[in-house]
């Protein structure tokens, strides 16, 4: 199952690359006498509504989309392992300021914080260069969701008999950490699975602030938000191609990683 | 195990709590009542202090003004002044108002109502937007010969003085309502702040139809504060709203398609998309950039390699006009019939640019001094269509070796850098006009003003031709006669599509949306397009 | 004494939300700016009210006591767009509010628990796969476009939109859970001693998981907070979530910072309550 899980991811993100080097237009080319075209020879997948090749779109935004979360989902799952783990086995004091910082993270309006990056950078910043700025951004900003989750966990296993009795036949910091490890996985995989889909979803609103992913670069989660007026425009089926793309991909992780618990 | 049942008992009885509330909750609609949607509250009730769309609405639907504004022939019309006259001198305005008006709650009209009204809103203390107007508003008086005269002192002439009566709507003597009392065709009910507000047919409205029969027609309307553009939609679809105003391009052919002959193009609107660069000397940017700024080649340039058709036929789905000047089409009394479209050719422009010292380096342009052209438009977020046109421009610019790149910021930031830090190289927005007369946009125009938007407040005209749209704006707002001021706004459009401070996109056109259901509507591209004529709007088969 | 701490510390949250809200917008672009002008009718009164704006809040601390004169009048200020006291205007929204808050979370955990808790005393993993797939689906369509589906189908309205943002995160977290639980070594032998399966659940199964179940609630809790805002954004639910983001597009600080100052007393208040619960816990144990 693992296997045939990650060779699916494999082979969508193996399809979306081929797509982006052997299509005769590229993403950002406009036929401007093909605007939102049905399938066709030349486009697989249409066009949208700039006449622009939906498959080579939708390619580069799963690569770029999908890349970008998984990093960014990634280094929050980490920091959080790694602020939650050392503060269970530090002096209560930490884990206090710790849980009482990331409840004070949790009231503030960060998105103008965003706002401030934003007129801090230069209006010319390449759109590349503001993607990957904004999911490194969104991975700091997703430790502390869910820290306490994991600093709940984290204490109960520094607290339980075996790390105790670990501890007293001498066993490091190091050594006792990385016994936890195993136990914390379970929950660091849901929280990677949950943030993924969250970056998406954020990335396309941070591009009202100008941040994120800018055309003419294409973004997943700007594909999956214009969905909205979708539903009610009802234009080609061919619109709902991101999400069915997405669901497939955080199905594929999902059983890949269901796979490496069981 | 005793747990377990306490637990299913809680949930079960949580589950009967919430389902109720699942279904969401619609508002309830009464005979010969029709509703449409506002975006965001009215900012006032007060109808001296109006200063936003919102605001705007709630007073034509409620107002009774001494002249309105035909929005159809964008002719003056008399409503309570049954007659007006302006002196030789344009000073003294005299207004003779109609025998036996009175307010909702039935107290007569008389001229001490009026004057009371102009007199508070012309205050300084009072702080009305419409004061601006009048120029010198301080200085403005007001009498009242007899019951039913009153006559405006105008300490100078002020063009277009007796239009802006449309905006001031009369109120009992020394009390203010808020709406609650008025002269117009409805007044206000209720109000619930962020839900809606209920407007009821005024029993004493002086305005009957030919057959004699009392108007308004309907006996209310309802207006729901209502910021989702989908929700609107579909409410118009399911029957719950009778109007829709201000469609977009990318609904519009889906609308129609649900509910045929329901959506109505009333052609290009008075309104402009724009882009400009930045040409404030002391804006944070790099001097060469400046220099490509604020030179004509430059910028005429950039106008000849931008696909006008393609952005109204892209962009708004052929419901835009592209355009030339700042005066649409539609604005029949002042648009320049002389002025050329736009000749837009890629090698136009490279040749242009080439005078001017831009040369290409490989695929792309670079200055005299080796500089690549590369800059940034920035426009507001949210727009979809205003998005798509940076995206067409883009690529109409990459194709004579400009490198753009598009960001789009919220409202409040984007001001920021529009108004403030002047942080911005090139910028694309639309402009707004309510009025059809070119004196509504002289902050625009005139140099020292902050609205000129390339290059606000200048203490001198920066430019020659800037100093000749100044001479020329003022003139035309000083001139007596239609003749002269025509000529004056036909040379400064002449000077504005030669020098494009502003380069001038498309005129996106008034797309609204009508129930069947209803009948008398008569729409305009003046705002309120789809019920600027509510009194007369009913319901079909309703016939009292 | 210790009632006093957790007082000073919940104050203390307010307190610091209220100063980083208020610097975070001062700061940010925008602030001294108001959209009329642009506006060429309405640019001249725009000026006008950002001159006084600037005049009473031209440094963060005079800002800050103009804030506190609102909050000590009574009326928590005057709200910037509306032109309203803010008590006023939180007064019409909070029950509104409070109302979606508990109906979403309590059906999104109804559903979280039911569908996960017996889900690990199976031996078949057919159902978890199912419930997988769900859940991909679910977390893949963003809350704008669940929304637009329960407007254009007609059923099912805000609350069960919050119950679902909330539900399908919490099924995955308690899935890993539950199955962790199920497979420890005691409960493997009170199953093959043959107790009861619903007995194993309520007992055992709950009681280990009642630690993480308490921080689950609390970012179950804040997580529907925060998603308060996107839910009443979209179905034009006129409660705080919708005042708080038209207040931070429109630059409105008096109502922010008490939206604020709300949400970090909720936040804190459901954060003590979990630390007291475990203290109180692990002093038993």
């Amino acid at each position: 199952m693992r296997l045939t899980m990650l060779g699916l991811i494999a082979l969508l993100l193996g399809v979306a690359g081929w797509r982006l080097c052997t299509a005769p237009q590229g993403y950002a080319t406009q036929d401007r006498m093909q605007i939102s075209a049905p399938v066709q020879a030349a486009h697989p997948a249409g066009t949208d509504e700039l006449g622009r090749d939906r498959a080579v779109r939708l390619s580069l935004a799963l690569l770029l989309g999908v890349g970008g979360a998984c990093c960014a989902s990634a280094l929050a799952s980490f920091c959080t392992l790694l602020v939650s783990s050392f503060a269970s086995f530090g002096p209560p004091w930490i884990s206090r300021t710790l849980l009482y910082l990331s409840d004070l993270f949790m009231t503030l309006p960060w998105i103008f914080l965003l706002m401030l990056v934003r007129s801090a950078l230069p209006l010319s910043l390449p759109p590349l260069q503001s993607g990957l700025l904004t999911f490194l951004l969104l991975g700091l900003l997703g430790i502390p969701v869910f820290l306490r989750l994991h600093h709940s966990r984290a204490s109960a296993l520094a607290a339980s008999g075996w790390m105790l009795h670990a501890h007293a036949t001498g066993l490091t910091l190091a050594q006792r950490l990385r016994s936890l490890l195993p136990h914390l996985r379970p929950l660091l995989l849901a929280q990677f699975l949950l943030y993924v889909p969250a970056c998406l979803a954020a990335e396309a609103n941070l591009g009202a602030l100008g941040l994120g992913l800018s055309e003419p670069l294409p973004s997943l989660g700007t594909f999956i938000a214009n969905l909205q007026s979708a539903a009610l425009q009802a234009p080609s089926a061919l619109v709902y191609l991101p999400i069915a793309v997405l669901v497939l991909v955080l199905l594929a992780l999902e059983l890949s990683l269901f796979g490496a618990e069981s | 195990m005793k747990r377990l049942p306490r637990t299913l008992l809680a949930g079960a009885l949580l589950l009967g709590v919430t389902l109720p509330v699942l279904r969401a909750a619609t508002p309830n609609s009464r005979p010969s009542e029709i509703a449409w949607a506002l975006q965001y509250d009215p900012k006032t009730l007060d109808p001296a202090l109006v200063d936003d769309q919102a605001s705007e609405l709630v007073r034509f639907l409620t107002g009774g003004v001494l002249v309105r504004l035909n929005r159809a022939s964008m002719a003056l019309e008399p409503e309570l002044a049954e007659s007006w006259s302006v002196s030789p001198d344009g000073r003294t305005v005299s207004l003779r108002l109609r025998s036996g008006l009175k307010f909702s709650d039935g107290s007569a009209l008389t001229s001490a109502d009026v004057v009371s009204t102009l007199r508070r809103v012309l205050a300084p203390a009072t702080k009305a937007p419409v004061a601006e107007e009048f120029v010198d508003p301080a200085k403005v008086t007001v009498d009242a010969p007899d019951p039913l005269s009153v006559r405006l002192h105008l300490p100078a002439r002020v063009t277009g003085v007796v239009a802006f009566l449309d905006e001031i709507a009369i109120e009992p003597a020394n009390r203010p309502s808020e709406t609650r009392v008025t002269a117009g065709p409805f007044t206000l009910a209720d109000y619930q702040r962020g839900q809606f507000l209920r407007l009821r047919r005024n029993p004493f409205y002086w305005k009957r139809d030919t057959a004699g029969a009392s108007l308004p027609y309907l006996d209310g309307v309802r207006l729901d504060i209502l910021a989702n553009r989908d929700t609107e939609e579909l409410r118009f679809l399911r029957g719950q709203y009778a109007v829709l105003d201000s469609v977009t391009p990318d609904t519009f052919a889906a609308l129609g398609r649900r509910l045929p002959g329901a959506t109505r193009d009333l052609g290009a609107s008075l309104n402009t998309e724009q882009m400009w660069f930045n040409q404030v000397p002391n804006a944070p940017l790099p001097a060469y950039k400046k220099q490509w700024f604020s030179s004509r080649a430059f910028r005429a340039a950039v106008s000849a390699a931008i696909r006008r058709s393609d952005l109204a036929r892209i962009a708004f789905d052929g419901h835009a006009t592209p355009a030339n000047g700042f005066i649409s089409p539609a604005n029949t009394a002042w648009y320049n019939r002389s002025l050329t479209p736009v000749h837009e050719d890629p090698q136009a422009a490279l040749a242009l640019l080439a005078s001017d010292g831009f040369h290409k380096q490989g695929e792309h342009l670079v200055d005299r001094e080796g500089h690549p052209v590369k800059f940034s438009i920035v426009t507001n977020a949210g727009n979809h269509a205003r998005e798509r046109m940076a995206t067409l421009i883009q690529q109409d610019l990459a194709a004579i070796g400009v490198e753009v790149n598009v960001v789009t910021l919220d409202f409040p930031a984007l001001i920021d850098r529009l108004m403030h830090t002047s942080d911005y190289e090139a910028a694309l927005l639309g402009l707004s006009n309510v009025q059809p007369d070119p004196s509504t946009m002289m902050n625009v125009w005139l140099s020292n003003s902050p609205n000129h938007q390339w290059n606000p407040g200048q203490k001198t005209p920066a430019t020659p031709w800037e100093a000749e749209i100044d001479k020329l704006m003022r003139a035309q707002a000083e001139a007596g006669d239609a003749r002269t001021r025509k000529v004056s706004v036909d040379r400064v459009q002449a000077i504005v599509a030669e020098q494009l401070p502003f380069i001038y996109l498309v005129y996106p056109n008034t797309l609204c949306a009508v129930s069947p259901a209803l009948e008398g509507v008569r729409t305009s591209v003046l705002q309120p397009d789809v019920v600027s004529s509510i009194e007369r709007i009913r319901l079909k088969g309703d016939r009292r | 004494m210790r009632f006093l701490r957790r007082a000073l510390r919940l104050l203390s949250l307010v307190v610091l939300a209220v100063l980083g809200t208020s610097l975070l917008m001062y700061v940010a672009p925008g602030y001294f700016s108001d959209a009329r002008e642009m506006d060429a009718a309405h640019a001249g009164v725009a000026r006008a009210d950002l001159v006084s704006l600037q005049a009473q809040q031209s440094t963060l601390p005079r800002l800050l006591r103009s804030e506190i004169h609102g909050w000590l009048r009574g009326d928590l200020g005057t709200s910037r767009q509306y032109g309203t006291p803010v008590s006023s205007l939180i007064a019409e929204r909070s029950a509104l509010s409070a109302k979606l808050l508990l109906s979403g979370v309590a059906l999104g955990w109804l559903a979280a628990l039911l569908l996960t808790l017996p889900l690990g005393m199976q031996r078949s993993s057919v159902p978890e796969v199912f419930l997988v797939c769900g859940t991909a689906l679910l977390l893949a369509v963003p809350a704008g476009l669940l929304a637009t589906l329960c407007m254009v189908t007609g059923h099912g309205g805000p609350v069960l939109v919050l119950a679902l943002l909330v539900g399908v995160r919490d099924i995955k977290l308690l899935q890993r859970m539950a199955r962790t639980a199920w497979a420890a070594p005691y409960i493997l032998h009170a199953r093959a001693q043959g107790i009861s399966t619903w007995r194993i659940l309520g007992i055992h199964v709950l009681a280990s998981l009642r630690h993480d179940l308490l921080a689950l609630a609390v970012m179950s809790f804040t997580l529907a907070l925060s998603a308060l805002v996107p839910v009443e954004v979209i179905f034009d639910h006129p409660g705080l979530g919708q005042l708080a983001w038209s207040a931070a597009m429109n630059r409105d600080l008096p109502v922010l910072t008490v939206v604020t100052a709300i949400m970090a007393m909720c936040v804190g208040l459901a954060s003590l309550s979990a630390e007291t619960r475990r203290a109180g816990a692990a002093s038993c144990a």
